[in-house]
This record gives structure tokens, sequence and C-alpha cells, in this order.
């Protein structure tokens, strides 16, 4: 019986130390040391191996505390993180002060923020003091983009 | 099949690209090239380093000085050892980046951590020169280079040398470059990587039996008697109040040198024209008051080379290193 | 009497008005820096570099060391506020400090902290003046084994730094230290892990790796609880107000970990972050009540900003008397020095006593200046938990952004951030505790390269791990580290079970 969440995590932990342990036999020996660069990573894999078998078998679902994801709240926690990577995708490409700005817009209404003047004036002001701050007072350069300064 | 027809795309595309710099340059005539924005000076590494404070010394005395009548704007963009800011620099090509380098642009792509290297750059002038010292405790049983190649030639194991950079890089090959000169076998050698920067400590800890490290950082702990310079790796001895006692290693019957220069490169497509400007700039900057009062307070030597004297030296260089690396069994 | 009139001089340098603006501004320019998530004292001190040309060498150092420590000082603040460590030294504190001003007591955690830091920044600038030159030979008494030692102690006390499953704790330590595995292996140039991406060459940042696994996990923690208010129900969280027991309290850890914040600055491989785990771990050791840290004890929040502030002074003591730098930070200032047209070195203190001592000094005023700026602001900085929380959490995550970004300036190194942060929330989920990755990736690379180069200079000789004292003393004590809980549980536990019986009847 797999049942448990702890058992299922296990046996993905025991994938990755595998996979671990294939990458470290790979890694090319040095013919002048007397430890080599993978000695270490190999001892990690076998003991994340063992690690997670002993998961598997201790099965600790009693201290995880009982957590109720609801269907939209997951959804919600994977577009704030599809924002973010559209965010980082854009970055260099538009600019710091657009897409920060952008974002900001976006995030913070899509959370609930609903207050449209208050939301617009923190967004454009926060991201421009920092823009000028960074760029001008620390000599920091955020990438400009398509703005022209 | 395949192959062939990437290869042939690859030259067509390659050929196109030689076409329209040249189309460009000629466009240009012979006249004089000036920057017509803010000029990027690439500082391939993160800041407080030795090519940050290059960077930000060039571009501080050329803004200062008004040699170029453009922002120069150092950015750092560390990584790889170089690696990530060479990219970086090879990515935006043009007129208007430049970056600066020293030694690792030949390390690093040896030590095959990049693939890009230094003929994939233009080069644009050298600027400063220093040089490596090998330094032992005071209460060393070794008093100058000989005495430690004695040693090492009995048992190469016998000696631990430590250096900040990585293996197959600066410090451990300026050492190795010099014992391999004396008939040391560099196989054997024994070299510890401190990479944080704690060499000078594990030495004065007495850890470790020889430390390889720029001039700068040797010259202070020998004035006050704390470590003895066995050699520097200058061809002549150099002038200035203590640096002036330390033997070169030629005085010393070892005939090597190792110079750790640092220079000025700009992207491969960089216009000839561009390429000339910059060279002349670095020329004038550094005829200025302002970079002799930087360049002593660093301890730097002058060693400007125009641009073809910055390729003819970085090719030789780069086959020496070749061929060391290949023999220590580092080179990939 | 040599001490006092030396002081007398160093008094002498700083209390002019040039260099009492200096001390000002420096504090005043870090304390900000440190608070922006991820940004730390380093480019702040790089690029006031070239600013500093012409000017008079104590000056300088006054200005950039104020900036030093000051972002010391001011990075407990996103630690505190928002779970977003705004420098390596200040990760440990959100540990205790988060969870105060979540239980809404953000204005007395920062009012803790920042007396802690002026305690332990004062206390470590007495040390740094009276015993420096002896300090000296300490700091370079410590090589290759006496490190791997050290962090070995460290390690050690993995087990105890969480709560419930054991193997959970142990399974994300040994992620921690897989993750330190990525990148060029410095002793033998091989590359690990790197799947010939340049990016991760140098391996893996420390900032993103907490900044993802603390700010962001508690990013998404905060969406989930977005509809809920923040404080509790306390509507004042700007109260600074600690009652006498607790000053009580916090005392002792207080006065422990400025000496010992102070010794492990010294140390040239340790410095502030890993001063601050070992204060927290020690403290969390020898408490009566260890199941309390990490939900918001003070002494929890204490310990760690305590000894990050002595280590930073600590580390000018082999920046000032051997001229040798202790941390990232201590090589940029002794750059620095190189440009004002000092060399830093064993002479400094002969040649440039006015640097030397007018540094010191002026640490004393920094402090100081530091406790009075931050106090009154404080019922103001902890208003922004009054931020309704949709708009917080964007602000928090750009906040993030741009603090790996100016450091790195890297996209790929925004990716890295966003998986850490999902991988954070995840762990989370799962009840896998992060304080173990963290503490493991953190010695574990420096526990690696130690033991190896040890092995090179031996000649892979083991028994050079017996060859120093300290060496053995500190792997004594990492062998009671591990053994005594387990002995401890042995004796205790049949009271622990009469105890239980006595309660149900």
């Amino acid at each position: 019986m797999i049942g448990s969440v702890e058992r299922k995590v296990a046996i993905v932990l025991l994938l990755i130390s595998i996979l671990y342990l294939v990458l470290s036999f790979q890694i090319p020996t040095f013919p002048y040391s007397i430890v080599d660069a993978d000695a270490l990573p190999k001892g990690l894999g076998f003991l994340l191996a063992a690690l997670s078998i002993l998961l598997f078998i201790q099965n600790p679902t009693e201290d995880r505390k009982k957590s109720d994801l609801k269907k939209d709240e997951v959804l919600m926690l994977l577009a704030v993180a599809g924002l973010i990577f559209v965010y980082i995708l854009l970055f260099e490409l538009l600019g710091f002060v657009v897409v920060t700005i952008l974002f900001l817009l976006f995030t913070s209404r899509m959370l609930g923020y609903t207050k449209w003047k208050t939301l617009s004036a923190v967004s454009i002001g926060f991201t421009l003091v920092l823009y000028f701050s960074f760029n001008y007072l620390l000599q920091i350069y955020l990438p400009q983009g398509i703005l022209p300064f | 099949m395949v192959m062939s027809l990437l290869l042939g795309s690859a030259l067509l595309l390659s050929a196109c690209g030689s076409n329209e710099s040249s189309v460009e340059s000629s466009a240009e005539g012979s006249g004089e090239w000036s920057p017509d924005k803010p000029i990027e000076m690439i500082a391939p590494a993160g800041a407080g380093g030795g090519w940050d404070t290059t960077a930000r010394t060039i571009s501080k005395v050329m803004e200062k000085e008004n040699i170029i009548d453009k922002r120069m704007a150092v950015a750092n963009k560390p990584g790889g050892g170089g690696a990530v800011g060479w990219s970086y620099v090879n990515k935006k090509g043009g007129n208007h980046t430049l970056f600066v380098t020293s030694p690792p642009i030949l390390f690093v792509p040896l030590n095959g951590q990049s693939k890009l290297a230094h003929n994939d750059f233009t080069p644009i002038a050298g600027v400063i020169a220093d040089y490596s010292a090998f330094v032992v405790p005071a209460n060393s049983p070794y008093d100058n280079m000989n005495d430690l190649v004695e040693a090492l030639k009995e048992d190469p194991k016998a000696v631990s040398v430590v250096g900040d950079s990585a293996p197959g890089s600066m410090d451990h090959m300026a050492f190795v470059k010099a014992v391999k000169a004396a008939g040391v076998d560099i196989k054997q050698l024994k070299y510890v990587s401190a990479q944080d920067g704690s060499g000078m400590s594990m030495l004065l800890g007495n850890k470790v039996d020889v430390y390889s490290t720029g001039l700068a950082e040797a010259t202070e702990q020998a004035r006050a008697g704390k470590v003895k310079v066995l050699a520097i790796t200058s061809p002549e001895p150099l002038e200035g109040e203590t640096v002036s006692e330390f033997p070169t290693l030629k005085e010393q019957g070892i005939d090597d040198e190792f110079v750790v220069w640092r220079g000025i490169m700009g992207p491969k497509d960089m216009d000839p024209a561009a390429a000339k400007f910059y060279e002349q700039a670095v020329k004038d900057m550094m005829e200025t008051e302002e970079w002799k009062t930087q360049r002593d307070n660093f301890g730097w030597n002058d060693n400007f080379m125009s641009g073809d004297q910055f390729k003819d030296f970085l090719d030789q260089e780069y086959k020496t290193m070749e061929e060391l690396l290949k023999e220590v069994g580092l080179a990939k | 009497m040599d001490t006092i009139s030396n002081m007398l001089y160093g008094f002498q340098v700083v209390l002019t008005f040039q260099n009492i603006l200096f001390v000002f501004i420096g504090v005043l320019a870090g304390t900000l820096i440190g608070m922006l998530p991820g940004l730390g004292p380093i480019s702040a001190i790089a690029i006031m570099i070239p600013l500093s040309y012409g000017m008079d060498p104590a000056s300088a150092l006054i200005l950039m060391a104020g900036v030093y420590y000051g972002a010391v000082f001011g990075g407990s603040t996103s630690s505190i506020l928002l779970n977003a460590p705004g420098i390596s030294g200040t990760v440990a504190t959100s540990f205790d400090g988060y969870p105060l001003a979540k239980q809404g007591y953000a204005g007395k955690a920062l009012a803790i902290a920042a007396i802690s830091s002026f305690a332990g920044g004062t206390v470590s600038v007495v040390a740094l003046m009276l015993v420096a030159p002896l300090m000296a030979s300490f700091a370079v008494s410590f090589g290759p084994t006496e490190y791997f030692a050290l962090m070995l102690l460290g390690l050690t006390a993995i087990a105890s730094l969480s709560e419930g499953s054991t193997v959970k704790a142990l399974i994300s330590a040994t992620i921690g230290l897989i993750i330190a595995t990525i990148g060029v292996d410095q002793q033998t140039g091989t590359q690990r892990f790197t799947f010939g991406n340049p990016n991760l060459l140098e391996g893996i940042d420390f900032l993103i790796i907490a900044l993802g696994l603390f700010a962001l996990a508690e990013v998404c923690s905060l969406i989930l609880s977005r509809k809920s208010k923040m404080m509790n129900g306390n509507t004042n969280v700007g109260s600074l107000k600690i009652t006498k027991k607790e000053a009580k309290e916090i005392s002792g850890p207080i006065a422990r970990h400025s000496v010992l914040g102070f010794i492990l600055g010294v140390l040239p491989g340790a410095g502030a972050t890993i001063a601050s785990f070992m204060s927290y771990i020690t403290e969390k050791k020898i408490s009566k009540d260890p199941s309390s840290f990490g939900k918001g004890n003070l002494k929890g929040l204490a310990a760690p900003e305590t000894s990050n502030n002595a280590a930073t002074s600590g580390a000018f003591v082999p920046l000032l008397t051997l001229g040798i730098p202790g941390s990232g930070t201590t090589a940029v200032l002794l750059g620095a020095l190189l440009v004002v047209g000092v060399q830093p070195g064993p002479l400094m203190l002969t040649d440039h006593p006015d640097v030397f001592w007018g540094v010191i000094a002026s640490m004393y005023l920094g402090n100081l200046f530091l406790l009075v700026l931050n106090l009154p602001l404080i019922p103001f900085i902890a208003r922004i938990l009054y931020i309704p929380k949709a708009l917080l959490i964007s602000l928090v995550i750009i906040f993030c952004m741009i603090g790996v970004y100016g450091v790195s300036f890297s996209t790929f190194d925004l990716y890295l951030l966003l998986a850490f942060g999902i991988i954070g929330f995840i762990m989370r989920l799962l009840n896998f505790p992060a304080a173990p990755l963290i503490l493991a990736f953190i010695l574990g690379g420096m526990m690696e390269q130690s033991f190896r180069q040890a092995l090179t200079i031996s000649n892979g000789n083991y028994m050079t791990f017996l060859d120093s004292k300290v060496t053995i003393v500190l792997l004594i004590l990492s062998l009671l580290s591990l053994t005594l809980p387990v002995i401890k549980s042995k004796f205790s536990k049949k009271p622990t079970e009469e105890e239980k019986e006595h309660l149900a009847s």
C-alpha cells in the first residue's frame, strides 16, 4: 500500500537520489587528487536514498498539519507563480519600470485589491522611486528596456 | 547530410555577417568614429573584485578627464569565472560594449568552462601589469627559490602550495610555470585552492608551505617581516621601497616570467574604427595625472599594448598555457 | 592605560564635524541597503570606492565601515517584518523574529533586534579595542582541519533545529548538501551538475535559496490567508514595550552571543552568517524550552541578532591587524583602503594609527546612531504590516526580485528564486523544515572544501585531523552534540511517562 502523501514523497525522493547518483558517477575523475570531486556527491546520493527508504518505512503522517487546499486557492497560487514567470520573461525585454508597474497592478487586483486609484498611485510611485534610486543613487543598473531613461 | 547542411548554412550566415559589417565600416569611411550613446563597461565579476575595480577606475578617470564625452557605466555580470559576462558581451555585440579582462580569459576556456575564448573578441588595448609572488612564512626553511626548487625536485609532494584561484588558473599556473622552468616534475605538485581568500591566513598560520599570490598582497606582509618573498615573476627587478628587495626568477637562474595583465576588449563584430577610437582613448587616459595617482595607489604598473600587440601577446600566452595545462592534466 | 589614550586619540579623529557626518551617512545608507532584501553591503561599498578618491583615509574607512555594520543592523528589519532576509547574516533572525511579527509583536521584535544589535556591536567594539592585536594570532590559527571540525559541529545540530520527524529534517539537510555540490569543484576544477550552464558554474547563491525558501514560500502562505488580518487582532503592532521580565530574559543570550559572535567573526572563514546560525543553535541547545524556538522565542531572536553584529566588528580584527580580509565585505573594504592610499597590512597600526583607532572609535558612535535612528522609526516601519495583504504580497515579490537581480544581474537567478519559492512552499505543505536545508547548504560547501584541503596538505593522512588541539576539542564537541540528546532522552524517558500518568490521574 502506498497510501499516504509521505510514502509518495519518499518514492519521489528515491527517484531523485537515483538520478543524482547516476549523474554523480558521470563526474569526470581528476588524476592527481586524494579525495576527488565525485566522492561527496556519491555519498550524498546513497544517503538520500537510504533516508527516503527510511521515510517510507516510518511513514510519519501524524506530524503533518491537515491542510485543506481548496481548488480555487491552488489555482490562485499557480496564477501568481505564472505572473512571476511572465514578469521575469519580460524583465529585460520591456525594462524594469514597465513590467513592474504592470505586475503590481495585475497581481494586486487579482488578489482582491480593488481601490484602483491607490493601486495605480502606489504601483507607479513605488516603481519609479525604486528605479531612480537604484539607477542614479546606487548606480545599480536595472534594465531600462523600451523606455528612453 | 544534416551536418553538411548545418555547416553550409552556418558558413552562409557568417559570410552575410562579415559582408554586413564591411559595408557598415566602409560607410563610415576613413573618417573618425565616435560613440553616439552611453558606453557599457562590463566587469564579468561581482562588485569589489579586481575586474570590477579596474573597470570602475577606468570609467571614473575617463569621465572625469572628459576623454570620451559619453557616459561610461560599469555593469557587473558575475558568474562562471567570467563566462557569464563574456557570453553577455558576445550576445550584445556592437560598438558600445567593452569589458575588462585578464588571464582568466585564457584559463577559463582552457579548463573547459567557457565556449568563448579570447579570439572570440576584439582586443582593444592592454592597460596594466601585475606580477605573481611566491611567499613563505618568516620561519620557513626555504630562503630562496632554489631552496624550494631543490626540495620539490627531491619530493614534489613534500611541499604544499596554496593559492586563491581555482586549480588551472592564475595562482596555480604561475607557480607551475616557474618550477617547470626550474626542472621540477609538475604533475605531482600539491595545490590547495582557497577561493574564499583564506590563502594568506593559511600561510601565516603555518598550515601550508608556499602561497602563490599577487605582488600587492605579499608586499605589506613582507615589509612587516611576517613572510619571505622567494621570487617574483617580473622580467626585471622592480623599483619601489620594499618591492626592489624581491628577487626575480631570472636573478635566481630560472628563466621564466609571468605577467598578470589586464586589458580591455570588445565584441567580435566591433567596427575596427571603433576599436581604434577606444584604443586611443585608453592611451590618452593613461597619460592623465588622475590615472597615475590611482595606478600607484593600487600598485599597478602601466603596460599599454595596442590592439594588435595585445592580440599577438594573447595568442602567444594561450599556446604556452595550453601546453602547461595539458601536462598537468587540467586542459579539457 | 595605553588603550585609553589610544581610544581618546581615536575619538579625536572621529569627533570632527566632517567625520561625524560620515558616520551618520554611512550607517544611514547601510541601514537602508540592508533593509532591501537581497542587497547587501558589498555592492554598496564597491560602488562607493571610486567616489572616495582623494578622501582622507580615516574618513573613507569610517564611512564604509558604517555602511557595513549599518547593513547588518538594518538587515534584520525585513527578516522580521516580511520573512525576507535583508542580508545573509540575518537569515537566522527571521526564524523567531517573523513569528513574533505575525503574532502582532512586530514593534517589540524590532526593538529587541535593535537592542541586541546595539549590545552585540558595542561589546564587540570594546573587545576589538582591547584584544585586537592578541586575537590576530587566533585568527590565523584556524586552518582546514579546524574549519572542518567547526562546520561539522554546526551540522550535528541539524536534528535539533526542527520539530517533528527527524527523518524529514535529515532529508532537508541532505538536499541542502546536494545543492551545495552544484558548480565547479574548487579543489579540482571539475564541473559538477552544471549541465553546461555558465550560470551554475559558481554554484547557487545562498541568498537566492534563503529568499526563495523563506520569503516567497511565505508569500504563498500569505496568498492563502489573504482574507484574514495580519496582526491577530493586535491593533498596536508598533508598540516597543518590553517588560522587565523580557529584558531579563534576553540579557543572557545578549551577553553570551556578543562573545561567541565576536570570536567567530574574527575567524576569516566564518563571519556573520555562520556566527548567527551557530548562536541560534547554541541558544536552542541550552534552552530549557527548545520547542518554543521558531515560534517567536525572544531568546531565539536576540541570539542571532547579537551575534551577527558582534561578528561584524570581529571581522575587523584580521582586516586591521593583519591586512587579511575575513569575508567578501572586508575584502572590498581592503580594496577601498588601497584607493585612498593606505596599504592594508600588519603595519597599519604603526603606519596609520589614525585609521586604526579612528575606525574603532567611529564604531561606538555608529552603533549609538543606529540605535537612536532605528528605535523612533520602528512604529512607522512596523506599519508596513497595515498595508492590505493583496498589495503587500505583490510588493514583497518585487523586493525579492530586485534584491536578487541587483546582485547578479541575471534573469536566470530570478527563475531560480521562483523555483526555490515553489520548493519552499511544497516543503511547508509536507512539513519538511527549511532551516536544516539552509544550514546544511552554508556549512556543507565549506566543510567539504576544508576536508579535502586538509587531506591534500597531509598527503592523504587522516591523522592530520588529530594534530591540533582545537580540532580535537571541536570534534569531541560534535560527538557530544550528537550523542547527548540520545542519552538524555534515554534517562528522562521514565520520568516523563510517570509524569504523563500523573497528569492523567
